[in-house]
């Protein structure tokens, strides 16, 4: 790490990064207890206290939409803006040393990110076309099968874990998004070259690339 | 929507956040829901509790109290059901902020298997007698997740 990197990029990305343009609610109320002579306030949020079961799911789910929201609005300027793309061309070069798999699944990689069945169909027609055999069909496979649809999944669901708080205002979850998603995305590279030694160890004799069949592919 | 050639940054994301509001109205938000229920009828019955004595053994190791297996078990339906879980299993005090860090990977990494066997795999043809070794693989790199994410935190 070179010092410019912790001095500025690091304090000037945690200043314009997603939690805090995310912010927060305000606090409300939630109880008034006597400490010697003075009152003393205790805040909360505005789901109050107390609450339970499908009342106070519905009420914290609710506290979650304008997170969803966020990040979704965020991810469309990103891919509008080709960092898509951007990662997809990084990604072609690096996929033979990191996957054994060829450049041209790139597409199929950063399809499966965003979409199951994008990144299904694609797999599916580059093992159609003979683009790619049988064992790298399998990798590229379990590289989806994994953490499948990881950037959408992550962001409608799993990033509202970064905006809980503690009683005392502070965030809940001690770690990044960026983190969280750095160890999916790794551990999807170990699990596909898992199968990829599996495959090497033990190769399947009769691995024929088999007939297309009429597969309905459901929604 | 038009389609417009050359939209303003404005629009697009607004169009985003109107995405984000259709995923949070009819997934995020039922699942939420759904979560608390099932919880809060595990914890009346005292299933939660029987759950979290039984995995309790297996998710020490990962620095997880025993109720965390629920958030696991869940996930392999839907992630956002399992998002549901931890919250709530948050919210009544038995996982904490660095149990949600350690699980968050882990919910992913695993999540949805039931239903990718088919649109994956299905799709994709794979042989049915590799599906047991591809779900192992997941639920490995799922366990590898949550050793990787508790060194990241306790740097």
């Amino acid at each position: 790490m070179s010092h410019w990197l912790t001095d500025w990029i690091v304090p000037l990305l945690s200043t314009i990064d997603f939690t805090t343009l995310n912010g927060s609610f305000g606090k409300v109320l939630t109880g008034v207890s006597q400490v010697d002579d003075a009152l003393k306030a205790t805040n909360g949020t505005y789901r109050g206290t107390g609450g339970s079961g499908a009342m106070e799911g519905f009420l914290f789910a609710f506290g979650l939409i304008p997170s969803v929201m966020f990040a979704l609005a965020m991810i469309n300027v990103l891919e509008h803006y080709g960092a898509l793309n951007a990662a997809r061309k990084l990604l072609s070069v690096i996929l033979r040393p990191l996957l054994g798999i060829p450049g041209v699944t790139g597409l199929a990689i950063i399809g499966s990110l965003q979409s199951t069945d994008v990144g299904a169909s694609l797999t599916r027609a580059l093992a159609d076309e003979q683009k790619i055999n049988a064992k790298e069909k399998e990798v590229l496979t379990m590289f989806q099968f994994s953490g499948g649809v990881m950037i959408t999944n992550f962001f409608s669901s799993g990033a509202v874990l970064f905006t809980l708080v503690l009683a005392s205002g502070e965030l809940a979850v001690p770690t990044t998004i960026g983190a969280c998603i750095g160890v999916i995305f790794i551990m999807k590279i170990v699990g596909a070259n898992i199968m990829r030694l599996y495959l090497t160890t033990f190769p399947d004799k009769d691995e024929q690339e088999q007939q297309p069949s009429s597969t309905a592919t459901e929604k | 929507m038009s389609n417009n050639s050359n939209p303003m940054i404005t629009d697009i994301f607004v169009a985003g956040a109107r995405k984000g509001w259709g995923i949070a109205t009819t997934s995020t938000l039922p699942n939420v829901l759904m979560a608390f229920v099932i919880i809060k009828a595990l914890q009346i019955t005292g299933l939660l509790d029987l759950l979290g004595k039984l995995c309790e053994p297996v998710m020490a190791l990962f620095g997880l109290p025993g109720e965390a297996a629920a958030v696991l078990i869940s996930s392999l339906m839907s992630m956002g059901g399992a998002i549901g879980v931890a919250v709530s299993l948050f919210q009544s005090g038995h996982l904490n902020g660095e149990h949600l860090a350690i699980l968050a990977p882990a919910i992913y990494l695993m999540g949805s298997l039931v239903q990718y066997v088919g649109r994956v795999l299905g799709v994709v043809g794979t042989k049915g007698s590799r599906i047991p070794l591809m779900l192992l693989i997941a639920v490995i790199n799922s366990f590898g997740a949550m050793l990787l994410m508790r060194i990241i935190i306790n740097i």
